[in-house]
């Protein structure tokens, strides 16, 4: 991709953050007791004001030969209204080959359209409905992006276990998040050129089951809802954390095969009242998954505590004020 | 992109409000005490809007114990209690920060024998 349009895309996003206009109201991934903190690898099933900036993977990826990747991507994340919110995000690639030539560039702009279907405060339940657009052309055919635009309707949701009994209260700080979509390209198939012998070929572009989640021990969910064990302030900012993420081709695959790819993910995310670290290990599944362990690190803001008067709140605010509890 | 990361950085930098997280409570959240509290603290994160802001402690059978008006000022919260007998006792607390983020909450003691 030529260097002009690698600026101009930085600077758009940067605009964008910039530019958003005020209104009023709160919240990010909370509900009742709990938080969820953004993930990695997965969404996390909320509607929110946030800004990840930068993720940075490097890994061994799938081809044949194995490719060195490393991708940087930012993402931001905006509400409409409170539960109704748009996102958008960019990915840097480079690629290094064994033997080859270095490969880099932008990979397709994606764009999310995501609803809050429900939050459910006692039995710490978040589900969320999301339309994600990979906008076809917009990115580098030098680091595998796609000439078609890729839709994938996605089902997210998060329960965490704060309403488990008592005697098994040691367990109340678990949380899952789970994920389902189903990733539908515009164009059915992609007419290919050889540069050598200028034939052509047509690959059918299958559509692809997208999967995955995470299950989370959150330790300041431990300290203020379970048992305040007095431990140092830092282990009580922590959440360790594995996710894991997969794509199945479940039609038209005549060329791609059915072979599942994805990775498992252990790490831990770093909570602070405005932002958020997290860093995780990126194991392959198989081989057409990678090679070998890589590693994601991200930096991510929580707009809506930065910011509460102006970016981080809903463009279009219908928040009520919460009552007193037992009527007092 | 080096600018998007040095504009997140300096914004990351300038002073902000957050939800108001409960940082420790007195009873300590999931204790054990021999000798019945007379009162419940709460201590947040963040500064609290009074008026939006609430505790209540209930018993184990679901009656309220608490007695009072909860006391509120800065990051503090603090209700009086009845005189409590042995058993588990359930804190529940609502808390609106200054820049109106609203969170929730609750946990347990318990009074009697460790």
């Amino acid at each position: 991709m030529p260097a002009h349009l690698s600026c101009s895309r930085a600077m758009a996003l940067t605009l964008l953050f910039v530019l958003i206009p005020v209104s009023g109201a709160f919240a990010h991934c909370i509900v009742g007791n709990r938080f969820f903190p953004a993930t990695l690898i997965v969404d996390d099933p909320c509607v929110a004001d946030e800004l990840a900036i930068p993720t940075i993977s490097v890994f061994k990826n799938g081809d044949t030969p194995s490719a060195q990747e490393l991708d940087i991507s930012g993402d931001f994340s905006k509400r409409i209204t409170e539960d109704f919110g748009i996102s958008i995000g960019s990915t840097w690639t480079q690629l290094r080959p064994p033997g080859g030539p270095t490969a880099s560039g932008f990979q397709n702009l994606d764009t999310a359209f995501q609803l809050q279907l429900l939050k459910n405060a006692p039995h710490e339940l978040a589900v969320m409905a999301e339309l994600s657009v990979e906008w076809g052309g917009s990115g580098a055919a030098s680091v595998g992006a796609a000439r078609f635009s890729t839709y994938t309707p996605t089902l997210l949701l998060g329960k965490g276990f704060g309403d488990l009994p008592d005697s098994i209260r040691w367990l109340r700080p678990f949380a899952i998040t789970g994920q389902v979509g189903y990733a539908i390209p515009g164009n059915s198939s992609t007419t290919v050129v050889d540069p050598d012998t200028g034939d052509t070929s047509t690959i059918a572009n299958p559509r692809i089951l997208t999967w995955g989640g995470s299950i989370q021990y959150s330790l300041p969910y431990l300290k203020s809802a379970v048992v305040d064990l007095g431990m140092p302030d830092f282990l009580n900012h922590l959440i360790p954390i594995i996710e894991a993420q997969f794509s199945t081709p479940v039609s038209n695959f005549a060329d791609s095969g059915t072979v599942t790819t994805g990775t498992i993910n252990p790490g831990v995310i770093y909570v602070a009242n405005t932002y958020q670290v997290g860093i995780e290990a990126i194991i392959p599944v198989n081989r057409a998954s990678g090679t070998n362990v890589g590693v994601i690190g991200q930096l991510h803001f929580y707009l809506d505590d930065m910011f509460p008067n102006s970016v981080g709140r809903p463009l279009i605010n219908t928040t009520l004020l919460p009552t007193n509890i037992g009527g007092r | 992109m080096h600018k998007i990361i040095a504009l997140s950085l300096s914004l990351a930098a300038t002073a902000a409000s957050a939800h108001a997280f409960l940082d420790h409570a007195s009873p300590l959240v999931g204790s054990t005490v021999r000798t019945p509290p007379r009162e419940v603290s709460l201590t947040f994160t963040q500064s609290l809007e009074p008026a939006f802001s609430s505790i209540a402690v209930f018993d184990s059978g679901g009656a309220r114990v608490d007695q009072g008006k909860a006391q509120i000022s800065a990051n503090t919260m603090r209700i009086l209690l009845k005189a409590l007998g042995p058993g588990s006792y359930r804190v529940r607390w609502r808390a609106l920060s200054v820049d109106t983020h609203t969170t929730e909450g609750d946990f347990t003691f318990y009074v009697g024998n460790p």
